[in-house]
């Protein structure tokens, strides 16, 4: 049965995003309809995003930021929380990626495997979005979601595979948050050897689910057309996250569906935390800290305020901290001089220059006359990715449009302030959510007699 | 009907969030010669006023410093003066959200420019 509604997840290295619309958006859409899930309202952050993280610690596992909080505090004792486990999505062989058996600073207790702590984050994540839509107005109305998730493309491989792969984990999870149920969200953890008997009951009966996969990038395009008049036919998008940096191109029609050009692509291991570090050094040099302990009460200082200091350092070209009696002041120029992140911003230069010109001769060839580029992702608002996509306004004849991370219709309102600031971290779920069916990489029941799951024919 | 209190109350707090914001420009434009202490205090001060109000997605409203044709939609003259400008310098920003003005930017009259 087809339900009015549109779930998407967007499972991030650092956070994780979910955003609801309805099936009709991009046929008659409403930026009031558009519903970013509350996935962590009492948290200290902002309330839209949750912490991707799980901490093993007997007789409990904790999730989210409960989880980042009780590592940070046992850092000392060699324990830490496993984070980015999404990288793992995008494994050569994912199934015995999964399978993997994680270290002891992770699980001192030795009870899973990677896959079983996946699969208990993202039953943590189902709980959390059960309480986001309980607690929305408009969508605590709707009974059924048509359920989607965003994940970046997967170079070559066998596409239906990984996809079954991943839906087969959120089957399970569906199983375990069936099973724990709201009090995954308890602070405090869930027990270990429930968590442990939940996991291995969900692998031997996954609840049944249907799910599609859009790829990250194509969410970004269905973002930046919908509303507009004329949609663009040749998007380049700029992911920059907590982990990567990654470089789209694609080429289609907003309705049909995008192909990407593969020799475009490009993913660079540094993003977010890269420049955490960058700035925690800069001000280590600036702070005078000489003493270990005075240089680890800096270094988490910072860390743990670095998204709002990073906000400010690249809203206003600098940003202030106070430690050991005085202010200290950080500027961008501290950031751009910086060897390490020199290096970062050429080759990120260089690749995306690169990803344009294949992507204008695609246009060209198609015969059009325009392209649009767009960044996404926590990190689209600094300065130096806006001035990239900014820089180029043509391509020999073809003429090049940056489009703004955050849509005018951002600002409705409706919204009351909330969304725009946070936009461009939930742009992929909010993408993902508005894209039509045509935009779709894959979609199936979970678990699947193998011919139910299909991947999508790539447009060539 | 409990949303609709919470908004209304949002709503008040946002007018007077874009208010001091505006008024710590005033001040820092008072004690620019007082020394590292206070204009390391005040930094700070207008660092998290500004982090507060772009989480609340309020942005400035023209720039200091700058001209702009007077409008008194978008403008506040500082001194009352019996006559309309022209044109305005503007001296403190104000501060909107999306379309709507929350706090006008105060300005001062610049005598009109010489034709050349
Ligand atoms: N307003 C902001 N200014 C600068 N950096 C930000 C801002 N908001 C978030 N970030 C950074 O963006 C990164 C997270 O981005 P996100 O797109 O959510 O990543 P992921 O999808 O990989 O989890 C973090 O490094 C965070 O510090």
């Amino acid at each position: 049965m087809s339900s009015g509604w549109v779930l998407c997840i967007d499972f991030g290295t650092a956070f994780s995003k979910a955003a609801a619309a309805p099936r009709a958006s991009w046929e008659r859409f409403s930026p009031a309809s558009v519903r970013p899930l509350m996935l962590d309202p009492a948290g200290a952050g902002n309330p839209f995003l949750l912490d991707s993280a799980v901490f093993v610690e007997a007789p409990h596992v904790l999730f989210g930021s409960a989880a980042i909080a009780r590592a940070d505090a046992l850092a000392q004792e060699k324990r830490a929380a496993l984070r980015s486990f999404k990288t793992l999505l995008s494994a050569g062989d994912l199934e015995r990626a999964l399978e993997t058996v994680p270290p002891a600073s992770i699980d001192p207790t030795r009870s899973f495997v990677l896959r079983d702590l996946i699969v208990l984050y993202l039953a943590y994540l189902q709980a959390a979005m059960v309480r986001g839509l309980a607690a929305d107005r408009m969508l605590s109305q709707v009974d059924s979601f048509e359920r989607r998730y965003a994940a970046p493309a997967w170079r070559g491989g066998d596409g239906a595979r990984m996809h079954g792969a991943v839906a087969g984990l959120f089957a399970e999870a569906e199983t375990v948050c069936r099973n724990i149920g709201q009090r995954l969200l308890d602070p405090a953890g869930v027990d270990l050897e429930a968590a442990r008997e939940a996991v291995r009951a969900a692998r031997a009966a996954p609840t049944p689910i249907q799910i599609g996969l859009i790829f990250e990038a194509t969410a970004a395009a269905a973002y930046t057309a919908i509303g507009l008049g004329s949609a663009a036919t040749h998007l380049a998008v700029l992911d920059m996250g907590a982990g990567t940096t990654d470089i789209t191109a694609l080429a289609g029609q907003a309705a049909k569906g995008y192909h990407e050009l593969p020799q475009a692509r490009v993913t660079l291991k540094q993003a977010g935390d890269f420049i955490d570090n960058i700035i925690v050094n800069v001000a280590l040099a600036k702070s005078r800290a000489k003493t270990p302990q005075a240089q680890t009460a800096l270094w988490r200082m910072l860390k743990s305020e670095m998204r709002d200091f990073k906000e400010a350092l690249f809203a206003s070209g600098h940003a202030s901290f106070r430690f050991d009696g005085r202010t200290l002041k950080i500027a961008l120029r501290d950031l751009e001089q910086d060897r390490d992140f020199r290096g970062f911003a050429g080759t990120l230069g260089e690749a995306y220059q690169h990803a344009m010109k294949l992507l204008a001769d695609e246009a060209r060839a198609d015969g059009a006359t325009e392209l649009q580029s767009v960044a996404v992702g926590g990190g689209a608002a600094a300065p130096f990715i806006q001035n990239l996509i900014k820089r180029t306004n043509k391509i020999g004849k073809v003429k090049v449009m940056a489009r703004p991370a955050t849509p005018d219709w951002a600002h409705a309102a409706e919204f009351a302030g909330n969304l725009a600031p946070v936009f461009p971290q939930l742009a992929i779920a909010i993408g993902g959510a508005l894209a039509p069916e045509g935009m779709l990489a894959a979609r199936g029941s979970i678990p699947a007699a193998s011919a139910r799951s299909e991947t999508l024919p790539a447009r060539d | 009907m409990v949303e609709a209190l919470a908004q209304a109350a949002w709503a008040e707090a946002d007018a007077a969030l874009a208010r001091a914001l505006a008024d710590a420009d005033v001040l820092t434009r008072l004690v620019k010669k007082s020394g590292p202490a206070v204009e390391g205090a005040l930094a700070m001060l207008r660092q998290s006023l500004g982090q507060a109000a772009r989480k609340r997605g309020l942005t400035r409203l023209e720039e200091a410093g700058a001209r702009a044709a007077f409008d008194p939609n978008r403008h506040v003259l500082i001194k009352i003066s019996s006559k309309q400008p022209k044109d305005v310098r503007i001296v403190i920003p104000g501060v909107v959200r999306g379309e709507t003005i929350l706090v006008k930017a105060e300005a001062t009259p610049v005598s009109p420019r010489r034709k050349r």
